[in-house]
């Protein structure tokens, strides 16, 4: 099965997510035929044969001043031009926010739909059934995109990067595309990079805060308890965005990922751009809502007001 | 300025799934019907640019079991008109197939200067929507947008982006998707919108009154196929502490945690 990846490269690397649908491919689809899509302004060598050794057998690259940042104009219209060319079965990108920006536009100039978010996929004859959480993880739903080209998006988080991978350098191809007035609208004006001045990712106990913090005042005992537990504190981006808390702190699709020993989750309501970044062995929930979706992936969950139980927490503790 | 705003009418994620029963549309009460969250976000920013720079708000509501509700909410929050587009042929778990009656719609209403969407339908997990309308229409869009302000060219509109946040700016006549971002928290009604809504008739356009014939919009024209819902069984056993004083509560669960020797602290 001819399968078109859009890869993904952040902070000058090929972005993880990517790289675990890559595995995934591999691991589910026999006989895949992978074929790399690689758009930018400058490619470097090491990442085609970084690609090659997690199972892409051809990378098609793509390079203009044009693409040095992602616009959903000028990426459409290039990977149109590599679907045209390649004509795959499957076209399909981690759904990252560029990912999320980027198939559903592919699969409408092909007149058709696509799968969203998948947490896993499985090949069915010539067909592609897509699994994908709802309502807040509630159910799972099974899709299938119907015609001769199936879109797809992944969730974050959903597949783990092959460890040990042993693919060969690809064959590389390029195409060249123009661009005109009509695909500059959409104007750059910059990436505010959020500072990441503290890692977490080492971090073995985190204390993490979400809406229900209310107030920048509020991480005072967010932090009291981190530091007594000897940790680090997090946040939601919801905290970062009003800057209740420095943005290096966001943990999640957006921020940082984390797999501490003990994640202790304040007023946190648990939406997957959230988890998507949390593995931890044990969770602790604090959450006036027993119906949040955290609870369901909570270890221990009181259901009260963090406001009151993190004090208390807290001296007894000391 | 005129600014259309597509919502949709979601079963609150706070009901949880009972079975297969679940969408047997009868044991949904009134109350469970909630415009999707992120469809609130755009009302929020529509009408931000109402106040400051005047504008006429449509609210269009296509999915839903009372649409008619979520739309009455709409201009209790501050929107001008509202529209619902109910067919018992529309099938809109196909955001392919929403986007074109999305498109219909925008035909028929005829002129706007700004579109907004949430950036998703919370119960089916649905995003593809805005991105789809906006190939369709073939206008600039901005995806996942946490801010706007308007500049003398369009919008400039700071949206989400991993490890940070990106600006750019687009022309009027533009689509933009808006996240659940401080700057979007929807407003509470008004005792005046509550008025208006009563007052408030809402037209209702059919899949004949856009110009659509029922097979280009029911479930056999749908791409994206939906094969099975089942519900997810968590197997994570929680331990839950629902009941007590806070000390009390407290308690049971260093109390649990010291018998399942969890250990606190780095």
């Amino acid at each position: 099965m001819k399968t078109l990846v859009f890869i993904q490269i952040r902070d000058d690397k090929i972005e993880e997510n990517t790289l675990g649908i890559l595995n995934k491919i591999k691991t589910t689809i026999k006989g895949a035929e992978i074929i790399g899509a690689l758009l930018g302004k400058d490619l470097k060598d090491e990442w085609i044969q970084e690609l090659g050794l997690h199972g892409v057998q051809q990378v098609v690259t793509v390079t203009s001043p044009e693409l040095e940042v992602y616009l959903s104009a000028t990426y459409t219209k290039v990977m149109m031009e590599i679907i045209n060319q390649v004509n795959p079965r499957f076209v399909v990108a981690a759904g990252t926010v560029y990912g999320e920006d980027l198939i559903p536009r592919l699969a409408v100039r092909s007149n058709t739909s696509c799968a969203q978010r998948f947490v896993d996929f499985m090949v069915e004859g010539d067909n592609i059934h897509f699994h994908t959480p709802v309502r807040d993880d509630q159910a799972m739903k099974i899709t299938q995109v119907v015609g001769d080209i199936a879109f797809a998006t992944s969730r974050p988080g959903a597949f783990f990067v092959d460890e040990n991978p042993s693919g060969t350098n690809p064959e590389v191809t390029s195409v060249s595309v123009t661009f005109d007035d009509a695909d500059r609208l959409v104007k750059h004006i910059e990436i505010k990079k959020a500072e990441r001045t503290v890692n977490l990712k080492d971090a073995k106990v985190i204390v993490a805060a979400g809406r229900g913090v209310a107030g920048k005042e509020n991480f005072q005992i967010i932090r009291e308890l981190a530091d007594l537990l000897g940790g680090q504190i997090g946040a939601t981006r919801a905290c970062t965005d009003v800057h209740w808390v420095e943005e290096t702190y966001e943990i999640g699709q957006t921020g940082q990922s984390v797999s501490p020993d003990l994640y202790i989750a304040a007023g946190i309501s648990g939406a997957p751009q959230h988890m998507s970044g949390v593995k931890a062995k044990t969770l602790i929930v604090i959450n006036t809502d027993e119906g949040a979706p955290i609870i369901n992936y909570a270890d221990y969950a009181i259901i009260g007001d963090m406001h009151t139980i993190l004090p208390i927490l807290k001296e007894k503790l000391k | 300025m005129k600014i259309v705003v597509f919502i949709q009418q979601i079963v609150s994620t706070q009901v949880k799934l009972q079975g297969v029963d679940y969408f047997d549309a009868s044991r949904v009460s009134d109350d469970d019907l909630v415009i999707n969250p992120t469809g609130k976000n755009a009302i929020e920013g529509a009408l931000k640019l109402k106040d400051s720079q005047g504008a006429e708000v449509t609210a269009v509501c296509v999915r839903g079991i009372k649409p008619n509700k979520a739309l009455k909410e709409a201009i209790a929050m501050g929107c001008t008109n509202a529209i619902e587009i109910a067919d018992e042929a529309f099938y809109t778990d196909d955001p392919y197939l929403l986007s074109k009656i999305y498109a219909k719609a925008l035909d028929k209403i005829g002129d706007y200067d700004l579109i907004l969407l949430g950036v998703e339908e919370q119960s089916s997990s649905s995003y593809a929507a805005p991105a789809m309308l906006a190939e369709m229409l073939n206008i600039p869009s901005v995806l996942t947008a946490e801010e706007m302000e308007i500049i003398d060219s369009g919008f400039r509109i700071g949206h989400v982006l991993e490890g940070g946040k990106k600006i750019v700016e687009v022309p009027q006549k533009a689509l933009v998707s808006c996240s659940d971002s401080q700057y979007f928290i929807p407003r509470y009604t008004t005792m005046r919108g509550i008025l208006a809504a009563k007052k408030a008739v809402i037209p209702v356009w059919s899949a004949a009154d856009l110009g659509l014939e029922t097979s280009e919009v029911n479930a056999d024209a749908a791409s994206l196929k939906q094969i099975s819902l089942t519900n997810i069984v968590i197997e994570k056993e929680t331990f839950l502490i629902n009941e007590g004083e806070p000390e009390e509560m407290v308690d049971k669960l260093l109390a649990k945690l010291k018998e399942d020797e969890i250990k606190l602290g780095a």
